[in-house]
């Protein structure tokens, strides 16, 4: 790498970093372009040069904390032990963990993604192919141990938790951003439970 | 097609006689709401500020705020004369449904049917269902309690005509129902889906949702 391009990487670094503590202490809405490039230290010029928009800002903060968030799968995937149910239940705990140490930040991903954009530098909430991936392969292994019947809609019941699991930030949301990530495992640990009811083999 | 709810308080009991001053400001907020809503749709819930929305209205900002504390105060006014109108046709499709799946569906076709139609206010209104104010929590809240009574209508009819084992926990599948009604906006919003295919993704949820249910 050129020392230009060291330096623009080192801007980015510094930019991501500073959105991403600003958007979650003080909301995404009320961060503008400047306070990131003034908590950076760099120029707003220079944010405008890496990034097209705020909205993009944010997307790749995210990208960032998936990265971070999917390395530390890849560390624990192998140890996950239990019952189908068990182990969809640890995997979404997992990430209500993670998210929590960054709620609002967190919230204002989902919230942005719901607001009108089609700047392409964007990548919105719910494009988490690793997220599917992995409850997919959890549940075909749970039909090869008989735990889960076998003429069931695997990526069905997996877009249903999925579904599931996005919503019950709400129930941070509604804390107001205070709420401890056990509860929203809670929630998601009954529903898992529920549907697992109708997947046993009868 | 854009339809505003005019609030006079205790129009029940109260003789119709308004006098002159409550007409003009039933009219004010009449025309508030109007222009809000047409704002909100096209530039989302942040976009679209008090300012422009008196500036669409004719009126000053000063106005806007006699109406209304705020802007969020005034959002979800729009929201819950939308709920208004068609709650009362939810709770018919529901009641009308011979099993619970049927109720489930018909009530939640009725609530695609209206919103996919004015997709842009919705995605507006979920946007700031992430991040609102203790407050607006609270009158949203007020919104859902109706909902969720349909919802646990539905599921113990369901238990009484033998459809549903009689120990289920009907506030959880209620939530995980709604919970899965909501996301599929999702696909409304970025594929595109039609009515008809969000309700046939929501059967097909609603089976996996209540197969341990089952009687």
């Amino acid at each position: 790498m050129g020392v230009r391009d060291e330096q623009k990487a080192a801007t980015r670094e510094k930019v991501l970093e500073a959105a991403r503590d600003l958007f979650n202490d003080v909301g995404y809405e009320e961060t503008t372009i400047r306070a990131i490039a003034e908590r950076a230290g760099v120029s707003v010029g220079s944010v405008f040069t890496t990034f097209a928009s705020k909205a993009e800002v944010l997307s790749h903060v995210m990208n960032h904390r998936l990265a971070e968030l999917y390395a530390e799968f890849d560390r624990v995937l192998p140890y996950l032990r239990g019952s189908t149910a068990d182990r969809l239940c640890s995997i979404f705990a997992i990430h209500y963990e993670f998210e929590t140490r960054r709620v609002k930040l967190f919230l204002a991903h989902i919230a942005a993604s719901y607001n009108p954009n089609n700047d392409p530098g964007v990548t919105p909430y719910g494009r988490n192919p690793r997220l599917s991936q992995m409850l997919l392969d959890v549940l075909e292994d749970g039909v090869r141990k008989g735990e889960v019947r076998e003429d069931l809609d695997l990526p069905l019941i997996a877009e249903t938790l999925k579904a599931l699991y996005a919503w019950n930030y709400r129930l941070a949301a509604t804390a107001g951003g205070d709420l401890p990530p056990g509860e929203m495992s809670a929630a998601m640990d009954r529903q898992i439970a529920m549907i697992a009811e109708g997947w046993r083999p009868r | 097609m854009s339809f505003v709810s005019v609030k006079i308080e205790s129009a029940a009991d109260a003789p119709v006689k308004l006098t002159r001053r409550a007409l003009a400001k039933q009219r004010t907020r009449e025309r508030v709401l109007a222009a809000a809503r047409r704002l909100f749709s096209e530039r989302g819930y942040e976009g679209a500020t008090i300012r422009d929305i008196a500036q669409a209205a004719g009126m000053s900002t000063g106005a806007v705020f006699a109406s209304f504390a705020d802007k969020s105060e005034l959002f979800d006014e729009i929201l819950t004369a939308d709920y208004e109108v068609i709650h009362a046709q939810m709770t018919q499709a529901s009641r009308n449904a011979k099993t619970v799946d049927e109720a489930l569906l018909g009530l939640f076709a009725i609530a695609y049917g209206f919103h996919v139609e004015q997709l842009p206010l919705l995605r507006a209104s979920i946007a700031v269902s992430w991040t609102r104010s203790e407050a607006a929590e609270r009158r949203a809240r007020s919104d859902l309690k109706h909902i969720f009574r349909l919802l646990a209508d539905a599921l113990r009819r369901g238990v009484e005509q033998g459809q549903l084992k009689a120990d289920i926990d009907a506030k959880l599948l209620a939530e995980m129902t709604f919970d899965v009604y909501l996301a599929n906006y999702r696909r409304a919003v970025y594929d595109g889906w039609t009515v008809e295919a969000l309700l046939a993704r929501l059967s097909e949820q609603l089976k996996v949702i209540l197969a341990g249910a089952r009687a």
